[in-house]
């Protein structure tokens, strides 16, 4: 035992050496610059975008004939959830397998890049549809609306793009075990793993859905969809892909930040636990976007929410773990009593202070969450405003919070350059203005959904109606929301480029935590991840196959395509 | 002791009539989740069991091929359809099915897995493999209804449920059979 601490400790130090011998390699963060750099200007698009539409649903803004609301949401989604997180996600790990395994092999560079051209080839098929507004089905782009079939042809190559650079890190990280063999992966690696495999598993149920069904229907070769597979694989899909960028988060909140506030990591066999756990159980999950879609048996929908509710665990773990390297690094610091420590913590880094606060907005998403996994609860709230709030909350601010405390450390790194003192600030400013921006949207967004405002409907007053009259000062805030995000945006944005192109020279470190010292070591089980697919792959089949073969055999008669704008 | 207790808890969560009622009433979580947990709550709970009876085993099942040909008696006898209805319908049969699946499967799978070879354990699953396929041809080809209790789309679905499951092992096997652990550990 204390021989296995003793290999733990040296094992730490020299991990520490080693980074700092190597540096960053040029070639390698070339690779994650150019995704980081795609990520933020769909932010800025996005973003702008997303103004457009506050803007409207407060009534101030009346969208020219030639622009139509479905439109812009439709950009705005796939712009955010689909490009800014995606991107982020690529380029951040890519920096960290690049990091933590000694660089990446040349081949894998190699599939980087393909990977890249392919996602980014598909983009643009996928955006020229949506700007000539023959696509205006949203991110979700649910049959039986359809678009022209070039959009879907692009979502394809997007995926396809997802596979390589999954490949690649497969690679990377098998070439690595052969060469370190015994060892655990580091931890971070560990992390993209697990996010790469739930990558591969989500995005297999939408290249089922958009190559076999939608294609098909939408080129004319078959006549009619069944409308609520579709759907069930879409959000296979889409929900993975929203706790992927979790995930993505959650890393760095194990991973980055004890390291920021100088302290140590959590214990790391519960961490990798909590992957294992959340790569397991995520993907059906999928089910509780289908609370209210019919078709689906009462029995079959309550034991999904009991599937879903049970990724709520390793939250539980997570939001526990935090507190705990908070509360053990601020005590070492000096701080007294029962809240002191709170005192002792680096509240003026952005670095910090950005993943802090997207922590802290977890606890209400969290709640939300439960709630809307209520089958009773989510009558009242399904498909209203409520909904936008809660993932501006648990997107809009854990996740691309965390992101935003990442770039400003990751960027300066990758280019060579350091986060000075009056960028730092302007973080700051950012951090307080987007903080204040999402809290007003996303409050005044859960209100007015719980007095039944629908989300996805361009601003009305209904005829004047008056119950829905008195929805419009809470639109109003919304507005008020959205400009401050905008702001936020642009100063984010700003950010970004100013330290990947003309921030002074310099090297600033990759904070990577290390373990207690006297932490007890690791089970190699965690490392199995052979097994680890297989369970997560029966899980999937106990979920799937029940419904899909109900749908699926008790069809209703399918629908031929529509375009509803 | 931890793992006796969460094992008890498991077996009495299924005994339970409420949640009985809800795994018996679809013929694939009646199968493939009430049946595995009773068997996992057995394997939870024999830790303290086989401590107990330490001495009896030690000699019975010094090799874990008694104890797993017993196990694999069980789990085939319980994917009978005959089986699975007469546990709907007769009470006795009910308490076999809540006796045999825990502590004539789940406890001698855990006192013969640890002692089999590398090789018996892929032979097992294997054989796990063949007979979900076998299965789920029979459940998905099978045009009349194999068991009064349930209808002929829950024996389809339970069909599919077998196939996909023997995919996942195949996948299993595979791994097993192309990865070399010594390359990694
Ligand atoms: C500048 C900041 C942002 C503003 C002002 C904003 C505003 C809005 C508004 C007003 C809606 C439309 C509601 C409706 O009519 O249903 C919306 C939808 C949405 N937003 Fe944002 N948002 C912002 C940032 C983000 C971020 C960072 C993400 C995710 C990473 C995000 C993801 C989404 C998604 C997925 C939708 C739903 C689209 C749909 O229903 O098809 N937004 N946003
Ligand atoms: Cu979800």
């Amino acid at each position: 035992m204390d021989a296995a601490i003793e290999q733990n400790r040296r094992a730490a130090v020299i991990s520490e050496k080693k980074n700092k011998v190597l540096g960053v390699c040029l070639e390698d963060a070339r690779i994650s610059k150019s995704y980081l750099a795609v990520a933020f200007v769909a932010l800025l698009l996005g973003g702008l975008l997303g103004l457009l539409q506050g803007l409207n649903r407060a009534g101030v803004l009346e969208l020219p004939a030639w622009l139509n609301y479905y439109q812009i949401l439709t950009a705005h989604g796939l712009l955010l959830v689909v490009v800014l997180s995606a991107f982020f996600t690529i380029g951040y790990f890519y920096a960290g397998l690049s990091h933590t395994l000694g660089g990446l092999l040349p081949k894998v560079r190699k599939l980087a890049w393909i990977g890249f051209w392919t996602k980014m080839v598909g983009l643009v098929l996928v955006v020229v549809p949506v700007l000539m507004n023959e696509a205006s089905v949203m991110y979700t782009f649910y049959p039986p609306m359809a678009a022209h079939p070039v959009f879907y042809f692009g979502l394809v190559l997007v995926v396809l793009g997802i596979w390589i650079l999954a490949t690649g890190a497969f690679i990377n990280v098998a070439h690595w075990r052969k060469n370190h063999k015994g060892q655990h992966l580091p931890i971070l690696a560990f992390f993209a793993t697990g996010v790469f495999v739930l990558l591969v598993g989500a995005t297999a149920f939408v290249a089922v859905e958009v190559l076999f069904m939608i294609i098909p229907w939408s080129l004319g070769w078959v006549e009619t969809i069944n409308v609520m597979v579709a759907r069930t694989l879409f959000w296979a899909f889409g929900h993975t892909a929203v706790n992927i960028w979790y995930l993505t988060a959650v890393s760095a909140w194990y991973v980055i930040v004890p390291k920021i506030i100088g302290g140590t990591r959590w214990n790391d066999y519960l961490t990798r636990v909590v992957v294992i756990a959340l790569v397991i159980m995520n993907i059906t999950g999928g089910f509780h976007h289908q609370i209210v879609d019919p078709g689906i048996s009462l029995p079959i929908k309550f034991m999904h929410v009991f599937m879903s509710l049970a990724i709520g665990f390793p939250s539980l773990m997570t939001a526990y773990a935090m507190f705990r390297v908070f509360e053990r690094t601020g005590r070492r610091k000096g701080g007294k009593g029962a809240l002191g420590w709170f005192k002792k913590l680096p509240w003026g880094d952005v670095r910090f202070l950005s993943p802090f606060i997207a922590m802290a907005a977890f606890i209400p998403a969290g709640a939300g969450g439960i709630v809307q996994s209520t089958n009773q609860l989510d009558q009242v709230v399904h498909n209203t405003m409520w909904i936008v709030g809660h993932f501006h909350l648990t997107l809009g601010m854990s996740v691309v919070m965390t992101f935003f405390g990442i770039s400003y450390w990751l960027v300066p790194y990758l280019s060579k350059r350091v986060l000075t003192p009056q960028m730092n600030k302007l973080g700051i400013i950012q951090t307080i203005i987007w903080t204040v921006g999402m809290v007003i949207m996303a409050i005044s967004m859960h209100a007015a959904g719980l007095f039944g405002s629908p989300r996805r409907t361009s601003f009305t007053t209904y005829g004047d109606f008056a119950e829905t009259l008195g929805w419009n000062p809470l639109m109003t805030a919304v507005g008020i929301g959205a400009t401050l995000l905008l702001i936020a945006v642009i100063l984010q944005v700003y950010a970004v480029f100013n330290m990947m192109f003309f921030a002074p020279k310099g090297e600033v470190e990759f904070p990577i935590a290390e373990i207690e010292q006297d932490e007890a070591p690791t089970p190699y089980m965690t490392e199995r991840w052979g097994i680890w697919v297989v369970v997560m792959l029966i899980v999937i089949a106990m979920a799937y196959v029940l419904p899909l073969t109900d749908m699926i055999v008790n069809a209703p008669p399918g629908s031929p395509p529509f375009k509803t704008w | 002791m931890t793992q006796f207790i969460y094992g008890l808890l498991l077996y009495i969560f299924l005994m339970l009539p409420p949640v009985a009622a809800l795994f018996e009433s679809m013929m694939i979580t009646h199968m493939h989740m009430q049946m595995p947990m009773l068997v996992i709550s057995g394997f939870l709970m024999s830790g303290l069991l086989l401590r107990r009876s330490h001495l009896f085993l030690e000699k019975w099942n010094h090799n874990g091929i008694p104890g797993i040909t017993l196990f694999m008696m069980i789990m085939i006898y319980w994917t009978i359809p005959r089986t699975m209805d007469e546990a709907l319908t007769m009470q006795t049969m009910e308490i076999w099915k809540f006796i045999s699946l825990p502590f004539l499967a789940g406890v001698p799978l855990r006192d013969s897995w640890k002692k089999l070879t590398k090789a018996w354990k892929n032979f097992i699953i294997f054989i796990f493999t063949v007979k979900y396929f076998g299965m789920g041809a029979l459940y998905i080809w099978s045009e009349e209804s194999l068991c009064n209790n349930y209808l002929v789309i829950d024996q389809l679905t339970l069909g599919w449920g077998f196939i996909t499951t023997a995919i996942c092992l195949v996948i299993y096997l595979v791994y097993a059979f192309s990865v070399n652990p010594s390359d990694y550990e």
